[in-house]
């Protein structure tokens, strides 16, 4: 068998043929496919993100209006309680100067209707022992 | 250098880019056309790898950095076009890409865009035993006849690597025509 050298041999060649007048439209057929300045092409998904971020907007403020309701209601809890003892400890308004303040008006709502019979006061007149010393007074 | 410097100027200008990469398609057609086509071996197939290539080399223009040749980078390009085309191919239909290499290679005999005799068709069933890297170089070198500079700029390869890679492949290549 004789032996193939690639050397020995003259050079051969691959043989592909190319198609006649290939070349010459080639460069039009790119150019015509060739995309006119990038187009800015805008992804649908994009928008649906957007729709999503709306979505996740409404949703965080939603699961937020209990909060916020809880937070403000003790809040104005704690200032009431806050007020009392404030007024309580903290300053020298004692009662009476409290009622000195009252206007005729306030006293007039203040004013509470009680009705009570007169055997009601007997039988509490009777049980009290320092009778005497309220009629002295 | 220069030269060329002016040129990808051109290219990243918008007034100027239609032109140049008219021209830039002129020059580089054959070339690439001859690059594609050793890989991918038919002509149909090389026409699409080419059209993807040159509208790849455009889109990717402004992302070219100038610190390899112009020349090279587009070669670069159109090579690894050709083998994800042939990788993609071989994918589709759930063979390997070897498989699919001998598949192209029986189908040249009835393919009207080659007419090669004997000895070109059983070069080529040589080459497709031999491992990727190997093809690609001895390709590259025996039948385009690139230097061994240009070759290692394009595949990022030694001088030294290529040519004892070429020597190998030429071995393997007389063994197989000689057995066969």
């Amino acid at each position: 068998m004789r032996t193939f050298k690639l050397d020995n041999e003259p050079k051969i060649e691959s043989g592909f043929k190319i198609p006649e007048h290939y070349f010459e439209n080639f460069s039009s057929i790119i150019m015509e496919k060739m995309p006119e300045d990038e187009i800015k092409v805008i992804p649908i998904f994009q928008k649906r993100n957007f729709l999503y971020y709306i979505a996740a907007a409404i949703l965080v403020f939603a699961l937020l209006i209990p909060t916020v309701n809880n937070w403000s209601t003790t809040k104005s809890e704690r200032d009431s309680v806050a007020l009392e003892n404030y007024i309580t400890y903290q300053s020298n308004v004692n009662q009476y100067d409290l009622i000195n303040n009252l206007e005729e008006e306030d006293i007039k709502n203040i004013k509470v209707h009680i009705a009570i019979e007169d055997k009601a006061i007997e039988d509490v007149l009777v049980i009290n022992s320092n009778l005497e010393n309220l009629i002295v007074e | 250098m220069q030269e060329e410097q002016e040129f990808i100027q051109l290219l990243l200008d918008p007034k100027t880019r239609n032109q140049a990469f008219g021209r830039l398609i002129l020059h580089y057609q054959k070339p690439l056309y001859n690059q594609i086509r050793n890989i991918v071996l038919n002509h149909d197939d090389t026409d699409d790898v080419l059209q993807n290539t040159f509208i790849k080399i455009f889109q990717n223009l402004k992302n070219f950095k100038g610190d390899s040749k112009l020349f090279s980078w587009m070669y670069r390009i159109a090579t690894n076009e050709a083998l994800t085309f042939l990788k993609q191919k071989a994918r589709k239909s759930g063979i390997s890409s070897e498989v699919i290499q001998n598949k192209i290679i029986d189908n040249l005999e009835a393919d009207i865009y080659f007419d090669g005799n004997e000895i070109q068709l059983k070069l080529q069933k040589a080459i497709a035993h031999l491992p990727e890297k190997q093809q690609l170089i001895f390709k590259m070198k025996y039948f385009e006849e690139l230097k061994y500079e240009q070759i290692s700029e394009i595949l990022g390869t030694s001088v030294g690597g290529l040519k004892a890679s070429y020597h190998i492949a030429v071995k393997k290549i007389e063994a197989f025509v000689t057995a066969n």
